[in-house]
C-alpha cells in the first residue's frame, strides 16, 4: 500500500509499528493528522503520547505524561514509503524527532556486563 | 441496584463486630499455637536447622502480638488465652502449645456455631 | 522440535509455576478443606493451558506482542484502563514475591528480612541485567525443580490416594455452615485468580517473541503449555495434599510461608527442609522476575518503546530504565514492613478483577483469522476460550463480596 491510496484508519494504520530508512523501529502511529475539510485526506502520522491529548480525560493523559512523558512527533505522509505490515519511511527517525525518548534514556543505561 | 448491595454488604460486614470480628484473630492464634507446636517437636526431633527455628519463632511471635492487639476484646476469654500463649517461652513444650491450641480451637467452633 | 530444549522448556514451565500466593493458598486450602478444592486447582491449570496456548500462538503468528494487539482491539482508553489495572495488580504481585523470597532466606540464614529484601532486589536485577533471556527463565525455573521434593513427600507420608483422586471431581463438602461455604467459595476464587494470573501470560506470549518463535513452533508451545503447566500444578496440589494430610488434623492453617516447608521436613528430615527452602526461593525468586518483566513488556509495548531482554540493556533503555524502576517500587512496598501475606491477599483479588479485561482481548485476538491466518481459534479452544471467560468473569465479580465477608478466607 501507497501513502496515496485509500486505507482503514482504525484497521490498516493506527497503532502499526514504524521502520525507519535504516530499518530501524521508531514506535508505533499513536494518531493521523487530516488535511482538507470537505474531503479529508492524511497528512501526518502522529507519533508518541502527546498524540493521546485531547483523546482522554486530563487526569488520565496526567498518568500517561508521567509513566511515558507527552512528547510527540510528526510524520509527514511525504517521509512515507510503504504502509503494510509495518509503517516504513524513507528517511532516517531521527530527522523526524522520532526516538528521542529512547536517546534520553540510553545516557543512564552503561554498555557493560550484558550477555 | 448498586446502592442496595453497597448497602447489604456494609450491614453482613458490620454484623461481625465484637468476638464475631475477633474470630479472626483466635483463629489466627489458634494455627500459630499449633504450628508453633509443629516447629518445636520437629525441632527436638533434629529434622529443622537452628536458623530455621529460630526465624519460625520469631514470625510465629511477631503474627501472634498481631492478633493480640487487634483483639476488640482483650479481657475476654481467648483474649486472655492469647495473652497467657504469648507469654510461652519460645521453646516450650509442643504438648502445652498444642493445649493451647485446642482450647482456642473450642472457643472457635463455639463462636462459629453460635 | 529439538527435544532439548523441549524438555527444558517443559522443566521450566514445572519449577516455575508455583509463586508465593500459589504456596499459600494451597497449604491454606489442604488445612482447610482437605482435599476438597484439588478441582478447583485442576480447572484453573485447564484455564491458564488454553489461555497460554493462545498467547503463544498469538506471538508466534502475529509476531506482535499482546499488549499493543489488546490496545489495537481495545482502543486507547480502554486499553490504558487495562494497563493501569494490570500494573497495579502485577506490581503488587511482584512485591509479595520479593517479600516472599526474602523471608525464605531469613529462614534460610538468619539474615534480617529487609536486608534480604534489598539484597534479592540488586541480585535479581543483576540476573536480568547479565543474563539472556533464555537463561533468565532456565535458571529460576530449573532450580525451581527442587519444589519436586514436595511431591516426594507426598509419596513418603503414604496418604490416602483415593481420596485426592476424589478431590479431582467438583463438589462443595457437606454439612458446611453459611460462613464456611462462602470461605469456600473464596478459597475458590483465590485458588482460580492465583492458577491464572494476568503476568503469566503476557510473560509467556512476550517470552515466546524473545525467543523468536514463528509458526513452525506451533507444537512446542502446545507441548510447553499443556505438559508444563500440568506438572507444575502437580507441584501444587501435592502442597496441599500434604496440607490436608499433615497440617488440618494437627489445627494447622500456615499463618506464614515457612510452615509449608515442614512438610518436606517431617518425612525427610534436615535434607528435606533445606531442599523444600532452596525449591521455594527459586520458584518465588522466578516469579519476582516474571511479574517485574511482564509489566515491563506491559508498559513498553503499549507506548510503541523498544523492548526485550533479546536486545542488550541498552538498546532498549526505556524498557530497561521500566523493569528496574518496577523491581525498585516493589522493594518500596516491601520496606514499609507491609505482612508478605497481606500482599498476597491483595495480590490475589486485584489479579482476579483484572483476569477478565486480560483475557477477553487475548481471546478476540487469537480467534482473529485477519492476524492469526490459519492458527485462529479452533472449535475446541473456541469454547474453552468462552467458557473460561464466562467463569473468570463470575469469579471477578464475586471475588470483593467474598474478601470482605469472609475477612479475606480467615472467616
Amino acid at each position: 500500500m501507497t501513502p496515496d491510496s485509500r486505507i482503514k484508519l482504525t484497521s490498516e494504520l493506527l497503532d502499526l509499528p514504524i521502520l525507519d530508512s535504516e530499518d530501524k523501529y521508531c514506535g508505533i502511529v499513536d494518531d493521523v493528522e487530516f488535511a482538507g475539510s470537505k474531503h479529508l485526506r492524511l497528512k501526518a502520522l502522529l507519533v508518541g503520547p502527546g498524540a493521546y491529548a485531547g483523546r482522554m480525560p486530563g487526569w488520565m493523559f496526567w498518568l500517561v505524561k508521567t509513566v511515558a512523558g507527552d512528547h510527540m512527533g510528526r510524520v509527514p505522509m511525504d517521509r512515507i514509503k510503504t504502509i503494510g505490515a509495518t509503517v516504513k519511511l524513507t528517511c532516517p527517525g531521527t530527522e523526524l524527532g522520532l526516538n528521542r525518548g529512547e536517546t534520553a534514556a540510553g545516557r543512564w543505561i552503561p554498555h557493560k556486563a550484558a550477555m | 441496584m448498586g446502592r442496595t448491595s453497597l448497602v447489604l454488604l456494609a450491614l453482613l460486614a458490620g454484623c461481625s463486630r465484637g468476638p464475631g470480628q475477633d474470630l479472626q484473630y483466635i483463629k489466627q492464634a489458634r494455627s500459630i499455637a499449633a504450628e508453633w507446636a509443629l516447629v518445636n517437636e520437629q525441632a527436638a526431633a533434629g529434622r529443622l536447622t537452628r536458623t530455621y527455628v529460630l526465624s519460625m519463632h520469631q514470625w510465629l511471635a511477631d503474627g501472634l502480638r498481631t492478633a493480640d492487639q487487634s483483639l476488640t476484646q482483650p479481657d475476654s476469654p481467648y483474649g486472655r488465652e492469647i495473652h497467657t500463649l504469648l507469654g510461652e517461652p519460645e521453646d516450650a513444650a509442643p504438648a502445652e502449645l498444642r493445649a493451647h491450641a485446642e482450647r482456642l480451637k473450642q472457643i472457635e467452633d463455639q463462636l462459629e456455631s453460635a | 522440535m529439538n527435544p532439548l530444549e523441549l524438555t527444558l522448556g517443559i522443566m521450566t514451565a514445572v519449577g516455575g509455576f508455583v509463586d508465593v500466593s500459589e504456596l499459600v493458598f494451597a497449604a491454606k486450602a489442604g488445612s482447610t478443606f482437605g482435599y476438597a478444592l484439588i478441582w478447583v486447582f485442576a480447572l484453573g491449570t485447564v484455564g491458564i493451558i488454553v489461555f497460554s496456548e493462545m498467547s503463544g500462538r498469538v506471538a508466534a503468528v502475529a509476531k506482535q506482542p499482546v499488549f499493543n494487539l489488546m490496545r489495537h482491539r481495545l482502543g486507547l482508553k480502554l486499553g490504558l484502563v487495562t494497563l493501569l489495572a494490570s500494573m497495579i495488580s502485577n506490581l503488587i504481585t511482584c512485591a509479595a514475591e520479593v517479600g516472599g523470597v526474602a523471608l525464605i532466606l531469613n529462614y534460610l540464614t538468619g539474615a534480617p528480612y529487609f536486608l534480604m529484601a534489598i539484597v534479592m532486589v540488586a541480585v535479581m536485577i543483576a540476573s536480568i541485567w547479565i543474563l539472556p533471556f533464555k537463561w533468565i527463565e532456565r535458571v529460576y525455573g530449573l532450580f525451581g525443580l527442587f519444589m519436586l521434593v514436595f511431591a516426594a513427600a507426598l509419596v513418603a507420608i503414604h496418604p490416602p490416594w483415593d481420596k485426592i483422586a476424589g478431590g479431582f471431581v467438583p463438589q462443595v463438602p457437606q454439612g458446611l455452615s453459611t460462613k464456611e461455604l462462602l470461605t469456600f467459595a473464596y478459597f475458590s476464587v483465590a485458588i482460580l485468580s492465583a492458577v491464572m494470573f494476568p503476568y503469566e501470560v503476557y510473560f509467556y506470549s512476550s517470552g515466546g517473541i524473545e525467543e523468536g518463535w514463528g509458526p513452525k513452533d506451533m507444537l512446542t508451545n502446545r507441548v510447553t503449555s499443556i505438559l508444563g503447566m500440568s506438572l507444575g500444578s502437580m507441584l501444587a496440589i501435592a502442597i496441599l495434599s500434604n496440607s490436608g494430610q499433615l497440617f488440618g488434623p494437627a489445627n494447622v492453617d500456615p499463618e506464614i510461608p515457612g510452615t509449608a516447608a515442614l512438610q518436606a521436613s517431617i518425612p525427610f528430615g534436615r535434607w528435606g527442609l533445606i531442599l523444600a527452602l532452596l525449591g521455594m526461593f527459586f520458584a518465588i525468586a522466578g516469579a519476582a522476575v516474571e511479574t517485574c518483566l511482564a509489566n515491563a513488556y506491559g508498559i513498553a509495548q503499549f507506548f510503541g518503546w523498544n523492548w526485550g531482554r533479546h536486545k542488550k540493556p541498552w538498546e532498549a533503555p526505556r524498557f530497561t530504565l521500566t523493569w528496574m524502576a518496577l523491581f525498585l517500587l516493589a522493594l518500596l512496598i516491601v520496606l514499609t514492613g507491609v505482612d508478605v501475606m497481606m500482599l498476597v491477599e491483595f495480590a490475589i483479588l486485584f489479579s482476579i478483577l483484572v483476569l477478565p479485561l486480560t483475557y477477553l482481548p487475548l481471546l478476540l485476538l487469537a480467534g482473529d483469522k485477519k492476524y492469526m491466518r490459519g492458527h485462529a481459534n479452533g472449535p475446541v479452544a473456541k469454547a474453552l476460550g468462552w467458557l473460561y471467560f464466562a467463569i473468570i468473569s463470575a469469579a471477578a465479580v464475586a471475588a470483593l463480596p467474598l474478601f470482605v465477608l469472609t475477612s479475606g478466607g480467615n472467616g
